[in-house]
């Protein structure tokens, strides 16, 4: 069999399983090593990784959303390629997103959104937080079981951070419909990794996001939208509104992933690790603990790439510029030179918030104070609310011989799926949430919500889902239900679409749709 | 250009350019001192960015947000002088800023 250590990182699923034993074979190596027959350097080594993320003037971020094994889009030449890097800047992938900016303008764009996550800021959304967890939660707990991942994760984080940004709740089932679709980033497929279509969801969201700042440009509100929209640049000068755009959208892809990823990967700790749960559920004040732990052991992002931009060093090896750099932040997190009995679980460790899960410096994880706070919180009501919590044997095996899918990305280290057995807390009551309440009036209730099919108020879900709405969405608007852009937009309305293409969409064809779904028979409640 | 003075752990002091609109951590962190961790990248969130301020400096500063004032609270060495610096943002006005990064927790 092929050694593990001249296996392609980016490329091989069974690296993709466990990608710690791999680190390791190549830690043996040394800390910093050039990977035989490719054109880029794995760093495994913690201080080295930080030396690197620390050495802003020679390393550029420009290649951290294509990573170290793709190509460059010029031919570097000579001891500096600072010139070069900037001029091909957009030419690579993510080229325009914050995580691949250097210098003052990342400096810049980056300070628009600390205000965002500060504590106090964080405070006032943890009500909100706390409610959505609290429903996510009890809906599943009452069911016994979930599918954490797609079922509570992505959907929670996604929520949230549509609320921290003031995405309007009426929009905020169209993003979570649209992430759900979505591949994820650095997928080992590397022609998924391709922004330009136009249902890439960060292309999606990117057209929401452009009407929000538009209008809170021209109508500022007290809202965090108009704050975000009419941010400044810490010299006085004003963002381009499209800057604005593509962060506030990257957030949502960067956010969201590696948040639910954290989610997943801290419940298999917390499942499988013997006592672990029962520590949890009677001090819940470790839970914070846990995370870190959970970070450095299975943080949700493996690797983040630079390009060194000038002739260096790290540590004592030369590195030309034109040199492309894989910092293995997943294995310098188990680097035994920095870390004690590095590969075991360890709660509360000396100094455990230094591990890299984040990253460090310039670019450290700009969400790390959410990420904190929404997993813990939704942890927190898992644990209340069950008396056991475990994994589905029939899906994933017996503890200790457990069969786990991660999601195929050389960036993200996240289970793809966890499906949980989930047994209540005594006591446990499932509907106490305000925002649902039982109707008083059931009669009225029923009454109020009996509307037939339109246009107007039923989603293109729920349309598609009835053969008869789709047969007259099909007469009317051929070729729009297999049109993969309306699979994104299945929370919306058509005539909520319509505002993204009126030529296709015209009042007419909207006017005639109604008339005939008016003649079908009520939706069922 | 604004010049900032930082006095870093091993007592080396040094000058450093300091462009308008940078936050003082950004300036310490982009010339490669390693001292300041700066976990959190400059959200108000970890206080691993504390310096002490010179005193003849400390009227001429915005003053603390609770969120900075409940931080430094955790610090053993917070003094009358101490400061996040990721929240003291440079400009002209504060050109010649002496700071001494805090010691380690």
């Amino acid at each position: 069999m092929q050694p593990l250590e001249d296996r392609d990182y980016f490329t091989d699923y069974e690296i993709l399983k466990d990608p710690y034993s791999y680190f390791e074979a190549i830690r043996a190596k040394g800390p910093v090593y050039q990977i035989p027959g490719r054109d880029y350097l794995m760093v495994t080594g913690f201080e080295e990784i930080l030396q690197v993320l620390q050495n802003v003037e020679d390393f550029s971020a420009a290649i951290g959303v294509q990573g170290a094994a793709a190509p460059l889009p010029f031919k570097p030449e000579g001891s500096d390629i600072t010139a070069q890097v900037e001029k091909h800047r957009l030419e690579f992938l993510g080229g325009d997103l914050l995580v691949n900016y250097d210098g003052q303008h990342h400096t810049f764009v980056r300070s628009l959104l600390a205000p965002l996550f500060t504590p106090s800021r964080l405070k006032a959304n943890e009500q909100y937080i706390n409610e959505v967890a609290d429903r996510f939660v009890r809906d599943v707990v009452a069911r016994g079981e979930c599918e954490l991942i797609k079922e509570v994760s992505t959907p929670f984080v996604t929520l949230v951070v549509a609320d921290l940004l003031g995405v309007p709740p009426e929009d905020r089932q169209l993003f979570m419909d649209t992430i759900e679709a979505a591949p994820p980033p650095g997928s080992l497929e590397s022609a998924d990794n391709d922004y330009s279509s136009a249902d890439h969801p960060l292309v999606v969201m990117g057209g929401y996001f452009a009407r929000y700042v538009q209008d809170r440009r021209a109508n500022p509100r007290q809202d965090v939208l108009s704050d975000l929209a009419n941010a400044k640049f810490p010299d006085g000068s004003i963002p381009d509104a499209g800057e604005i755009v593509r962060l506030a959208t990257f957030l949502f892809g960067a956010g969201q992933d590696t948040s639910a990823k954290l989610l997943g990967n801290s419940m298999r700790f917390i499942v499988d690790q013997p006592g672990l749960q029962e520590q949890l559920r009677k001090s819940p004040v470790l839970i914070p603990q846990l995370l870190e732990e959970v970070l450095r052991l299975e943080g949700s992002t493996k690797q983040t790439a630079r390009l060194a931009r000038r002739d260096t060093r790290i540590g004592d090896l030369k590195v030309p510029a034109g040199t492309k750099v894989m910092l293995a932040l997943a294995a310098g997190n188990r680097d035994p030179r920095r870390w004690e009995n590095p590969q075991e679980f360890v709660l509360n460790r000396a100094k455990i918030k230094e591990h890299i899960a984040f990253g460090r410096g310039k670019h450290v994880c700009a969400g790390a104070p959410l990420a904190r706070v929404e997993v813990r919180i939704i942890l927190e009501k898992f644990l209340q609310h069950t008396a056991n919590i475990d994994l589905d044997a029939s899906q994933h095996g017996a503890r200790g011989a457990r069969t786990l899918d991660y999601e195929p990305s050389f960036i993200i280290r996240g289970l793809a799926k966890l499906n949980l057995k989930l047994s209540p807390a005594p006591g446990f009551v499932h509907d106490v949430r305000p925002s649902a309440p039982k109707p008083q009036r059931p009669a009225v209730a029923a009454a109020e919500t009996v509307h037939s099919y339109s246009t107007a108020a039923t989603k293109i879900r729920d349309l598609l889902a009835n053969p008869a709405a789709k047969a007259l969405l099909d007469q009317h608007l051929p070729g729009v239900s297999s049109d993969s852009r309306i699979s994104m937009a299945k929370g919306m309305t058509l005539r909520a679409v319509q505002a993204f293409a009126p030529k296709q969409f015209t009042n007419e064809v909207l006017d005639a749709l109604d008339a005939d779904l008016a003649k079908l028979p009520p939706p069922a409640h | 250009m604004a010049k900032l003075i930082v006095t870093t752990r091993n007592g080396e002091t040094r000058t450093l350019e300091a462009p308008t609109g940078l936050s003082v951590m950004e300036v310490i962190r982009d010339a490669g001192i390693g001292d300041i961790l700066a976990l959190c990248g400059g959200a108000c969130s970890c206080a691993t960015c504390h310096v002490h301020v010179a005193p003849e400096f400390a009227g001429v500063l915005a003053p603390l947000s609770e969120d900075e004032h409940g931080l430094l609270e955790s610090s053993t060495h917070r003094d009358a002088y101490s400061r996040l610096s990721c929240q003291i943002r440079m400009n002209d006005g504060l050109s010649g800023l002496r700071v001494t990064i805090a010691a380690e927790e």
